[in-house]
């Protein structure tokens, strides 16, 4: 087990640094000036001097430079925000953004799966086109269109939310709900398939045949199995939702760091693009490896296998 | 199995509802505005953004400042008028007994001289530099000597023996620059030459006062006052009110309010200064500066009351907003005629671009371009916000006894004479013309590329680019058309033509015309008014009606958002709104 961990560990490391030389050749290649404010132009000593006092006028002694400061955790100044350093901005966004997404995650699962569970036993019933026509739904409609109308419905009609921004709890169920959405849909899919490949196994005819209620045959011998293609998707899904969406930031004026992402390329801000970068990556790699440990915790067999 | 996950997830949610539940704050102050985009920077030399001077010119005070409704200049720090000498070439300003710092330090003509200085300097200053240059006597040749010290330094040679030259220099060759504190109260400044707008710089964000306990924060190599590189810098984070580097107090200002809290992207809170003269006169003691990123969820916003000024209402409906606001069917929607220009800038210099033959290197087919556009139609039809349609650079009636010339009008078979003219017996010998500009101009770009396309037959390719990407190409020259625009930052039509003048940084279109530049240095030098304003009347037709390096399309009108029970904010061209004055009646 602490094998695997440390082997996971590693390439969770190769894989950061493969991301983070990527995104360097990116920023450092694309045009415009990060040093620019507006469309006024600046003298070009002053340019010159900044970026060498950066060591932007060296790329290889940047990129190190930079890699180093990100290893102490220290990911340097921002150029769009003159008195914020990328860790202010991160440390301002980011627990934002994990708390919008983590409630949007933990929403889709108590909704998504009783749901999927719903459409597996009552497959080819109304219940389970119901529970489709939901599904697609909230997958093919954009959440700039849900976070909208429920934006106008629940803040505009019945003003029973404030009309975006954040610090208080009625500020969270609007972007929370429509974040959670997608997933929800995902998760149900999810749920229904595994779920139909563990009802028909042998094991669950077993348990029916002695006698058990299929409550207890659902829930505690055919959902454990049946969870294991949610549980690969929640790597994934949860550093998504969890370092922000910029579509629901921006529609209910959050600030997350979702629009980091966005703003920081637009601004050519070099530090904020690949300190946002490092940190989606390294979170991605930081819960698939929770989930390869989960894994091992819901089904034993499949770490053995390997 | 599944009790578990629901177990978990509720956890999760109920201890994120708590950490939201105990931090979140929901307090009102007394007036509460969006500022559209946030705050870029607080430092007063190096912000050029007008959401920025709004927060600065409250917290902060000038020499002079603006009066709310007409924003001539009035009264500020220092007593009004000050005394001016018979050639008008020195400022004798005398700082007000009672002007103090909101820790109630004494404001002295020191301060001031530390603020403009930090405007100057090559590692502090951004857009504005050229305020001092320009102006101030001895300005210019200091600027200059600093930016070949950074230079030197930056290319390497004997760094010691520059850097130590650079460093030894500087306050002997600082002395000269026309800035004197002749006491604590009394400021001294000498011009290049006389201005007519200068009380209206004095209160210009480039030119507000520092506390010295910024001081404390200035990057030091060698014990000198200058970086390796030979920049003056000061850690950026002086501006906040919390930050106590090196025992630093945090964010000193000497205005009406001081920042008593900046959340990034969320809001600054300013509170009264307690020390500000006129504190027992301020109605609204709290003011919040909330940061929307959507401007629709700032208008929902302010449409339920939570907000009580609004500056920026680009919507998609916004042409609606502004049909609101002409009619009076929303007497709380307020046009605000901006003294800003649109404008295309025609690629005078370059013969060739991206391989192309340049035919906007002859000056009648820059003028054939202009005549064929239709500007009212762009205005009325494309654009619907309310703006002016534009011939000239100078937005008309806008800076007294200045009147703009009257500029070209559309006139389509006089364009066509002059391409043929210019060699092109039709449009189509014209090689494709190329037009850049940034993606909120799409349909303007549009329409003004089928109206050429219609008049002159020419054939037309429409180059869509980001902004930094843009400014690159722009700055650049690589561009045969690219749109610009320029916002007035002082009262008087110099601050438009200068950007026309001969290597001016600002000039993107590559013109020169001794002539144009010998009119506006003979204006600059002109002892009476009525006569400068008819040199520069003259200059401007130069280049608005017969070398056409820049195509006007509009002056800007903006419309602001003032909720009904809000008094004393009125809408004017620099949208400046002093919350001293404000009272709200809810």
């Amino acid at each position: 087990m602490i094998t695997r961990l440390l082997r996971r560990l590693i390439t969770g490391a190769a894989t950061i640094a493969c991301v983070y030389t990527l995104t360097f050749v990116m920023v450092v290649s694309i045009p415009g000036n990060p040093f620019q404010t507006g469309e006024r132009n600046m003298p070009p000593e002053a340019e010159q001097a900044l970026r060498a006092r950066y060591h932007m006028d060296n790329n290889w002694l940047y990129f190190w430079e930079f890699l180093l400061g990100a290893i102490r955790l220290d990911f340097g100044p921002t150029f769009t925000y003159n008195e914020w350093t990328c860790n202010q901005v991160i440390a301002a966004s980011l627990p934002v953004s994990v708390i919008v997404g983590s409630l949007a995650i933990a929403t889709a699962l108590l909704l998504g799966i009783p749901l999927g569970v719903l459409s597996a036993i009552r497959k080819g019933k109304l219940t389970d086109h119901l529970g489709l026509i939901l599904v697609v739904l909230c997958i093919s409609i954009p959440t700039f269109v849900t976070g909208s109308l429920l934006l106008i419905l629940f803040g505009v009609y019945l003003e029973l939310a404030p009309i975006g921004g954040w610090g208080t709890l009625s500020h969270l169920p609007l972007p929370v709900i429509t974040l959670s959405l997608p997933f929800v849909a995902y998760i149900a899919r999810l749920t229904r398939m595994g779920m139909l490949d563990t009802l028909g196994s042998e094991f669950l005819r077993t348990a029916y045949a002695k006698g058990l209620p299929q409550r207890m045959v659902i829930w505690k011998h055919a959902f454990k199995p049946a969870f294991l293609p949610v549980l690969s998707y929640l790597g994934p899904a949860t550093a998504q939702a969890v370092t922000g969406s910029f579509v629901v930031e921006k529609l209910f004026g959050i600030p997350g760091i979702g629009q980091h992402f966005v703003n920081a390329a637009l601004n050519r801000d070099p530090g904020l693009m690949m300190s946002t970068v490092l940190v989606f990556a390294t979170l991605l790699v930081a819960f698939n490896i929770v989930v390869d440990l989960l894994y091992s915790w819901v089904d034993p067999r499949i770490i053995e296998a390997v | 199995m599944f009790g578990r996950i629901v177990a978990g997830c509720l956890a999760v949610v109920a201890i994120e509802l708590c950490v939201v539940g105990l931090r979140g704050r929901s307090d009102r102050a007394d007036f509460t505005y969006v500022n559209p985009s946030g705050i870029h920077t607080l430092d007063p030399a190096r912000m050029s953004w007008t959401q920025d001077f709004r927060v600065a010119l409250n917290i902060w005070e000038g020499l002079t400042t603006w009066h709310p409704q007409t924003t001539e200049p009035i009264a500020g720090a220092a007593l009004f008028p000050p005394e001016i000498s018979a050639d008008r070439l020195t400022y004798r300003f005398v700082l007000r007994e009672d002007a103090r710092w909101s820790n109630g330090d004494r404001v002295t003509s020191e301060d001031f001289i530390r603020g403009w200085r930090r405007g100057m300097e090559p590692g502090t200053a951004a857009d504005y530099t050229f305020l001092f240059t320009d102006h101030i006597a001895g300005a210019d040749a200091y600027v200059r000597w600093r930016r070949e010290c950074v230079s030197a330094l930056t290319t390497g040679g004997d760094i010691e023996a520059v850097f130590d030259g650079c460093a030894g220099e500087m306050e002997k060759r600082f002395a000269r620059v026309g800035v004197r504190a002749e006491d604590d109260r009394t400021l001294v400044v000498s011009l290049t030459r006389p201005c007519p707008y200068f009380l209206d710089l004095t209160a210009f964000p480039s030119f507000l006062p520092c506390h010295p306990s910024v001081e404390l924060l200035r990057e030091r190599h060698r014990g000198t006052p200058i970086n390796a590189q030979g920049l003056v810098v000061y850690d950026p984070q002086w501006t906040k009110p919390d930050y106590h580097r090196s025992g630093y107090p945090g964010l000193t200002t000497n205005g009406p309010y001081c920042l008593e809290e900046w959340t990034f992207k969320r809001r600054a809170r300013l509170t009264a200064n307690p020390h500000f003269r006129d504190v027992a006169k301020i109605a609204c003691k709290t003011v919040d500066m909330l940061e929307y990123e959507n401007v629709s969820a700032s208008l929902l916003a302010y449409e339920s009351g939570r907000v009580d000024l609004l500056t920026d209402l680009s919507v998609p409906y916004d042409h609606e907003i502004a049909r609101l606001a002409r009619s009076g069917e929303r007497p709380d929607f307020h046009s605000c005629v901006l003294l800003a220009t649109y404008f295309l800038n025609f690629n005078c210099t370059s013969p060739t671009v991206a391989g192309r033959d340049n035919p906007f290197v002859d000056a009648r087919v820059r003028r054939a371009f202009t005549l064929a556009l239709d500007r009212d139609q762009i205005v009325d039809k494309v654009r619907r916000r309310g703006d002016r349609a534009a011939k000239s650079f100078v937005p008309p009636r806008s800076i007294p006894a200045y009147e703009p010339p009257e500029g070209l009008a559309q006139n389509a078979a006089e364009a066509r004479r002059l391409l043929v003219e210019a060699g092109f017996s039709n449009g189509r010998e014209l090689p494709t013309v190329e037009l850049l500009y940034v993606p909120n101009d799409e349909r303007m770009c549009q329409a003004m590329a089928r109206m050429w396309e219609e008049a002159l037959g020419v054939r037309v390719e429409l180059r869509s680019q980001e902004s930094k990407t843009f400014a690159e190409e722009k700055a650049r020259q690589r561009f045969m058309i690219a749109r610009g625009n320029w916002y007035a930052d002082y009262n008087d039509p110099t601050t438009f033509l200068n950007c026309l003048v001969t290597d001016n940084g600002n000039n993107d279109s590559g013109y020169t015309n001794p002539r144009y530049d010998e009119l506006l240095a003979s204006a600059n030098n002109a002892e009476d008014s009525a006569a400068r304003a008819a040199l520069l009347r003259r200059a401007e037709a130069i280049v608005v009606e017969e070398d056409c390096p820049i195509l006007p399309i509009l002056h800007y009108t903006e419309t602001v958002a003032i909720q009904p029970y809000v008094s004393g904010l009125h809408a004017n061209p620099r949208l400046w709104f002093p919350f001293r004055h404000v009272s709200v009646q809810r």
